[in-house]
């Protein structure tokens, strides 16, 4: 096996929060002596991230993605434990390191918000160092596999959102980055340019090998980019696998859907019933008793058609999320 | 599937810088040209002082028979006047600036990227100081034409006054600038900001030509920089300084860049510490 | 009747808001006390190379800067705070909120905030105030003192009339921050007495921008200089102010929905 890309062991984040009661004494008092409580943002991750590899960052708001990612991008110093990426430790914020990965943050506008974008491009090409006749190559590829030849010619603030974010990942990428750090590019923007965004960022991995580390509430980006996801809730990593595997390991329920001879049946007693349509019926069993069932309902039923579903991503990603902090 | 994972060649470090420069000075011009009418409300507003102080200097001019302290009227109007330009050149990245940066989460993105954080600063405000001047000279001319301004320059004071004002604009920077990290340890750093400004009032020569003052305050002045911003930049212009005096000044202005400098490195070396930790 | 508890209840509201930042009343104080005291120190230098500015002599001199800085004081707490929200809300759409409550809306977008540790300013506006009569000569009458609270009273809504004019702006030009910088750098003519400034200058600083009226009447009427026609006319000119900038108010106004439909 390579050596990872991104390699992070035992990370953890503490924020220290100032904590003072209501009332003047109080406040005099922490003039003195601030009273502070642990947040516990990110504690004691660990993972590594091969080549190429594209991979979802998931968690509900809070969880310590956007920390993590900030650690990794060398913004968020860690508390303890080790974060390398690309052989370079992020917080160092060397130049060489700086000048290998991005980072996009879907609600932050990093273009010059007055001038066209391809203005400030220029000045990404200035503070990257790069040589004019790289930086025309991959400006003009991203700009062609965007689709933003117009768009770079006008002021940023005149850009619709999901148009704004286009010219945002152009200005990311011109330094041709290896790794790309992407806190929800999606947000906020609509289903055609959530797929547009989605396309590009699988076709940058093939076309130039980045590994890609992704958080987004979009379940949708999420399965047609990434393998690999990484669950993360309350600061802990839950799940680190396959996506399809995520399903096997946290999904408590699976969908037995029927097709009845004799329509109409009460199938009640099988588990619950969450559709009848006449003949057709969707059952919700335990997944441990999905074959037993199975077994039953052919045995005592003229079924005509029987599948066994997983179900949807976003249920799987709900019950994962229900868990309480302490384990 | 064609794979490259091999980095970019860089491009030479001070041809790049130069670019950065010239591309920052660029947008500035284009983005700050776009608002004129903020701009110009902006001046205005700056020009009340000047003019403020020159009427009543004027006034007490004119009771005391033509002058005071050997000042003539036309001369405080030129000071005045001068005074306008090099206060527009003292506009600089300060400390409402920085507080501004982190709160709207601008910083993070500066730091993602492989520059220093002054260059940014400087670069800009050096752009916008063109659109600046631009716009200063009608302002020069009705002032000139409403307060008649007694002004002789030799083509030397106007060439130290020129190196003078970027001189002013730098050493300016760099205070300030050091002032603004105060904002990552609090957000009520304002009356340090704002008796920053006072002690600039009255040791600069901002509120009254130097000469006006008593002479502790006079020398005092002479060891704080000031006076390098200010009075020094003015006087250069409109005053009667020796060659000798012309010099010393760029000189004290260097020196006082230099002190700056090291100041804004160490205050922004443990800013960036602060804000690493903390984060946000 | 019911506007009146409309702006009573938000005045609490915003008191109670900034009484939870007490830190601010330190600040507010410092930052005072650097305002006067570079203001008297000009004014000692003033007085160090002459004896009477235009006719007024520095104990007089003191009380003008005294009106200046409480005036400057009522601005910063009750008038700014609410003009630049309503920029804000302008800039960003979020005017909408103020606009759809059934109260008029001149009103509600007048009372909205205060900052209260500004009030800082106000009292050391009154000891400069106080501390110049007492150098004053003559002293001071019932009817000097009456006018001085109407003076006072016109100079304030005159300059509340200039700012929401100014705002109501931003209904047409949407980058209005600057506006701040301009009226700071304006109040700063208040400092002296309107009459030091030449012809061109005095008729803007009483007309154009009330800032110099608005100081120097009431600074006039304590140091028995106010004709009794002068504030006459400025009751009228204030009432015709106010009148103006209601019209002006809800003109922008139907520009602003205009905008937005």
């Amino acid at each position: 096996m390579p050596d990872p890309v991104v390699h992070v062991a035992e990370l953890t984040k503490i924020y220290k929060v100032p904590e003072r009661e209501a009332g003047l004494r109080a406040a005099a008092k922490a003039l003195f002596k601030r009273q502070t409580r642990d947040v516990r943002a990110v504690e004691a991750i660990s993972f590594d991230i091969g080549p190429g590899e594209i991979v979802g960052f998931l968690g509900p708001n809070g969880a310590g993605k956007t920390t993590t990612l900030k650690m990794l991008a060398g913004l968020l110093y860690p508390t303890s434990g080790e974060a390398r990426v690309l052989g370079h430790i992020p917080s160092k914020r060397e130049r060489e390191y700086l000048r290998r990965m991005t980072m996009v943050m879907g609600n932050r506008n990093q273009l010059q918000w007055d001038i066209p974008a391809l203005d400030s491009f220029e000045l990404n090409r200035a503070i990257y160092r790069l040589q004019r006749d790289d930086y025309l190559a991959m400006r003009d590829e991203l700009v062609e596999l965007l689709d933003v030849g117009d768009l770079v010619r006008k002021p940023v603030r005149n850009l619709s959102l999901g148009e704004r974010m286009k010219v945002e990942i152009v200005g990311a990428l011109l330094h041709r980055p290896q790794v790309l750090f992407l806190d929800e590019p999606t947000i906020g923007l609509d289903v055609t340019m959530q797929k547009r965004i989605r396309t590009f960022i699988d076709e940058y991995n093939r076309r130039h090998g980045a590994t890609v580390l992704l958080t987004s509430h979009y379940m949708a980006d999420v399965e047609a980019l990434c393998k690999r996801v990484i669950v993360i809730h309350h600061g802990r990593i839950l799940f680190d696998g396959a996506l399809a595997a995520l399903a096997d390991e946290f999904a408590a329920y699976k969908t037995i859907g029927v097709v009845l001879e004799n329509g109409g049946a009460p199938l009640d007693a099988y588990g619950e019933v969450v559709l009848n349509e006449g003949d057709r019926v969707s059952i919700r069993v335990p997944k441990a008793e999905t074959s037993r069932v199975a077994a039953r309902l052919l045995a005592e039923h003229e079924v005509l058609d029987l599948t066994i579903e997983e179900p949807p991503i976003e249920d799987v990603i709900e019950s994962v999320f229900a868990q309480p902090a302490a384990q | 599937m064609s794979v490259d994972v091999a980095r970019l060649p860089e491009a030479g470090r001070w041809r790049s810088l130069y670019d950065f420069y010239v591309t920052t000075m660029r947008t500035a011009i284009a983005s700050q040209l776009q608002y004129r009418v903020t701009n110009y409300f902006y001046m205005l507003g700056m020009i009340a002082e000047p003019v403020v102080y020159l009427v009543v200097w004027t006034t007490i001019a004119k009771d005391q028979g033509g002058a005071v302290n050997g000042i003539t009227t036309g001369e405080f109007a030129a000071y005045y006047i001068v005074w306008t330009l090099v206060r527009n050149m003292n506009i600089v990245f300060g400390a409402p600036f920085w507080e501004e940066r982190i709160r709207e989460g601008r910083l993070a993105g500066d730091l993602l990227k492989p520059m220093y954080i002054l260059h940014y600063d400087l670069a800009y405000f050096a752009g916008w100081k063109f659109v600046v001047v631009v716009l200063w000279l009608p302002i020069a001319f009705g002032l000139s034409a409403v307060f008649h301004p007694t002004l002789s320059p030799t083509p030397l004071e106007i060439v130290v006054f020129i190196f003078a004002i970027w001189g002013a604009y730098l050493v300016r920077s760099m205070f300030q600038g050091t002032i603004g990290m105060l904002n990552f340890w609090t957000t009520r750093g304002a009356a340090v900001f704002d008796l920053y400004i006072a002690t600039e009032m009255l040791l600069s020569g901002r509120l009254v030509p130097l000469q006006l003052m008593p002479g502790w305050v006079q020398t005092l002045a002479n060891f704080l920089p000031f006076k390098w911003t200010f009075g020094f930049p003015i006087e250069s212009l409109v005053g009667n300084l020796s060659t000798r005096d012309l010099l010393l000044g760029l000189c004290a202005q260097a020196l006082w860049i230099g002190i700056g400098l090291v100041l804004f490195k160490v205050a922004w070396s443990s800013a960036i510490k602060r804000f690493v930790s903390v984060g946000n | 009747m019911s506007s009146l508890r409309v702006g009573w209840l938000f005045l609490r509201m915003g008191v109670i808001n900034e009484l939870q930042y007490r830190v601010n009343f330190f600040v507010q104080l410092l930052q005072s006390l650097i305002q006067v005291g570079t203001a008297l120190v000009m004014l000692e230098l003033v007085y160090s190379h002459t004896n009477a500015l235009n006719g007024w002599t520095q104990p007089e001199l003191l009380s003008l800067i005294g009106v200046q800085v409480l005036l400057g004081g009522f601005i910063h707490t009750f008038i700014q705070p609410n003009m630049q929200q309503l920029m804000q809300d302008v800039q960003q759409g979020t005017l909408d909120y103020a606009l759809t409550k059934p109260e008029d809306a001149q009103l509600l977008i007048s009372v909205r905030m205060v900052r209260i540790w500004q009030v800082v300013e106000i009292v050391s506006g009154v000891i400069l105030l106080f501390v110049g009569l007492a150098g004053v000569e003559n002293s001071i009458g019932v009817g000097d003192a009456i006018a001085f609270g109407i003076a006072l009273l016109i100079g304030g809504v005159l300059v509340y009339c200039f700012w929401l004019v100014m705002t109501t702006g931003a209904f047409w030009v949407v980058r209005m921050e600057n506006v701040l910088e301009l009226f700071e750098g304006i109040y700063q003519t208040g400092r002296w007495p309107v009459t030091v400034y030449p012809g061109w200058l005095r008729y803007s600083v009483t007309f154009l921008v009330p800032i110099g009226f608005a100081v120097t009447v009431p600074a006039e009427a304590l140091t028995s200089r106010l004709q009794w026609p002068t504030l006459v006319f400025a009751l009228g000119f204030g009432c015709a102010a106010f009148a103006f900038t209601r019209w002006f108010w809800h003109f922008g106004l139907r520009h602003y929905s205009g905008a937005s439909a």
